[in-house]
């Protein structure tokens, strides 16, 4: 009798720890399941804010910190509204007053392909005019040009976007010929300028070694892409393939170190 | 090689450290690899400039490619010599589109016109300057290589160092450099200094500047381990803030190398205890002269230390706010003597 009830309950209570068993893994399984997806929600969040930060819209302006009642209080009724617009909206500058209201520091940081580059900065009086005091914007971003042009006076928030406008461009076309020079080696920077509005690259196609100059101009200066691809070659037909028309409006659309990552890909140059 | 060729080398050699000597002879690469091989450089200057006589001679070079050689040696060496700073007004539309093809042969044309006889070498360097070496000549003499001016832009930008421009030179030199730079006039922009990348760095604002903050000091530390409880700096805190002010006036960190300012008193004299001049309707005339190695660090020091009363005069924090370091103060209009203002001139 002991032998036979040990076979069937052990046999039993095996398939009970067995079930048991199956059950607890059943829990851990979906525990997981619940975790991983998880993981995916973040991760698309993550993928969101990093979208925000790139169309600005994160960088919020210090406002919880500075009284900006008292600072509006300060301010000319005729410069209210622009300060009001400036200091609610986050157009990817921060500002912050100093001397009690009677300036303020804008600090412009530019971006380009999530990464950041320099930050810019300007001390403004605010009274008795807008007037800019120091800053450290290079000589080659017309800023007394643009400051006349956008009505500083009166609508600073105008000109501190078209300012940002400038200045993110200009860092994005530097980070581009950056990246030229350090990811092609194969092609040789003939000429570029120190507000980047220039770029003249030397390419060599396959095979027959042809030599290719091509002169990039931005000559928009708010925008990263240029605005002219000009190509040249000692084999007269080459420009006017449709392989090679295809490359020029692939670097009129494309960030230059992307396009020639294609170009490469394609064939077309070394 | 003719006689001015034979001395502009000499005195290149002698100039040239000889350690530099080999590198900057490759860069020239005017002389063929046995020909490189066969200098020694531990032998004496003398004996350098005889081996290199000698080869020039060889390889039938002339003062042009001499002046070349020159050339590299002072974008090399841009920290020798004086460079004065001029500044380009009034762009014309299409003054931010110049490239350098165009600016190269505009310069070259418009300054042979204005000289019958003048050597003109234009060279793009790395860091996007334009070097343009100029050996003057004039209606009966050929260019004297022995007295070169250099020019330095950066093209889109308004500014142009120049190296020892004589007042014969200067305004043909704006000339040329303003039609070909589209601009309408230049002028004196008051800022000269030994060294071209410091002056070039204050001008480009490429040094660190200091700018208010709502976080001026970093975070304090939470268990901050503090050396002796009854030690207590009174003056940290005063200390804290003119060092800020300092900084926020000249920058932080390793600043440009200026070596002097320098402001010119066109003022009326304003101690009363001197009845004789106070008297005097004219204004006193005076030259006050900053000198220092480093110009804006010494100030900077006077002021976090105290020497120099802060918040920091506009006299003072006016070199690298204006980017000059030569001004004249005139008295504009009445008042007492706080009211002094440096006018730009």
């Amino acid at each position: 009798m002991c032998a036979l009830s040990e076979g069937v309950l052990s046999h039993l209570s095996l398939l009970e720890v067995q079930a048991r068993s199956r059950k607890s893994r059943l829990q851990q399984q979906s525990r997981v399941m619940e975790l991983k997806a998880k993981v995916e929600a973040l991760k698309t969040q993550r993928e969101q804010l990093k979208a925000q930060i790139q169309t600005h819209q994160v960088w919020g302006l210090m406002v919880a910190e500075c009284d900006f009642r008292s600072l509006l209080a300060c301010c000319n009724p005729l410069f209210f509204p622009a300060l009001f617009y400036l200091l609610i909206s986050s157009g990817g500058y921060d500002i912050i007053k100093t001397r009690k209201g009677k300036g303020a520091c804008v600090s412009i940081a530019t971006a380009y392909e999530d990464v950041f580059l320099d930050t810019f900065n300007l001390e403004i009086d605010l009274k008795p005019t807008v007037k800019i005091n120091r800053h450290n914007i290079p000589p080659f971003i017309p800023l007394n040009n643009l400051a006349e042009q956008n009505n500083m006076q009166t609508d600073l928030r105008v000109f501190l976007d078209t300012l940002s406008q400038h200045l993110n461009a200009f860092a994005g076309r530097k980070q581009q010929l950056k990246l030229v020079k350090e990811k092609h080696k194969s092609v040789e920077v003939m000429e570029s300028n120190v507000l980047c509005s220039l770029l003249v690259l030397l390419f060599t196609v396959p095979r027959e070694k042809t030599a290719v100059l091509c002169t990039l101009d931005y000559t928009d200066h708010t925008r990263c892409l240029p605005t002219r691809v000009h190509l040249e070659s000692e084999d007269k037909q080459l420009p006017d393939s449709p392989q090679w028309e295809k490359n020029c409006s692939l670097l009129m659309e494309t960030p230059v170190h992307k396009a020639l990552i294609t170009m490469k890909k394609m064939g077309s140059i070394v | 090689m003719d006689n001015t060729a034979k001395r502009l080398l000499q005195r290149l050699v002698r100039r040239i450290p000889s350690q530099m000597l080999k590198t900057t002879l490759d860069k020239w690469s005017r002389l063929t690899a046995a020909q490189r091989q066969s200098m020694d450089y531990t032998e004496s200057k003398w004996a350098l400039t005889e081996k290199l006589l000698a080869i020039c001679e060889e390889n039938e070079l002339t003062v042009k490619h001499i002046a070349e050689l020159e050339m590299i040696h002072v974008i090399e060496n841009p920290n020798l010599g004086m460079w004065y700073v001029f500044q380009l007004m009034d762009p014309q539309d299409d003054a931010h589109s110049v490239e350098l093809t165009q600016f190269k042969e505009q310069f070259k044309s418009h300054l042979s016109e204005l000289i019958r006889h003048v050597s003109i070498k234009i060279k793009k360097h790395t860091d996007e300057a334009v070097w343009i070496r100029i050996a003057w000549g004039d209606t009966f003499s050929r260019p004297n290589h022995l007295k070169p001016t250099y020019v330095v832009h950066y093209l889109q930008t308004p500014y142009v160092f120049l190296t020892s421009p004589t007042s014969k030179q200067k305004p043909l030199l704006s000339q040329a450099l303003v039609l070909s730079t589209r601009y309408q006039a230049i002028k004196d922009a008051n800022l000269s200094g030994r060294k071209l990348t410091a002056i070039r760095d204050l001008l480009m604002k490429q040094y660190l500047q200091v700018f208010p903050t709502k976080f001026p000091s970093p975070l304090a530390e939470r268990n901050c381990v503090v050396s002796n409880l009854h030690i207590e700096k009174e003056q940290a805190g005063s200390a804290a803030n003119r060092h800020q002010m300092a900084c926020e006036a000249f920058g932080d960190g390793i600043l440009p190398q200026l070596q002097s300012a320098v402001y010119k008193l066109e003022t009326k004299f304003r101690d009363h205890t001197n009845k004789t001049m106070t008297e005097r309707d004219e204004p006193f005339k005076c030259v006050v002269k900053f000198a220092s190695t480093n110009l804006l660090e010494s100030l900077r020091h006077s002021a976090s230390s105290g020497v120099a009363s802060t918040p920091v005069t506009p006299l003072l924090s006016s070199v690298p706010l204006k980017g000059k370091n030569y001004f004249v103060i005139t008295d504009n209009g009445p008042g007492p003597s706080s009211q002094m203002k440096p006018s730009q001139k």
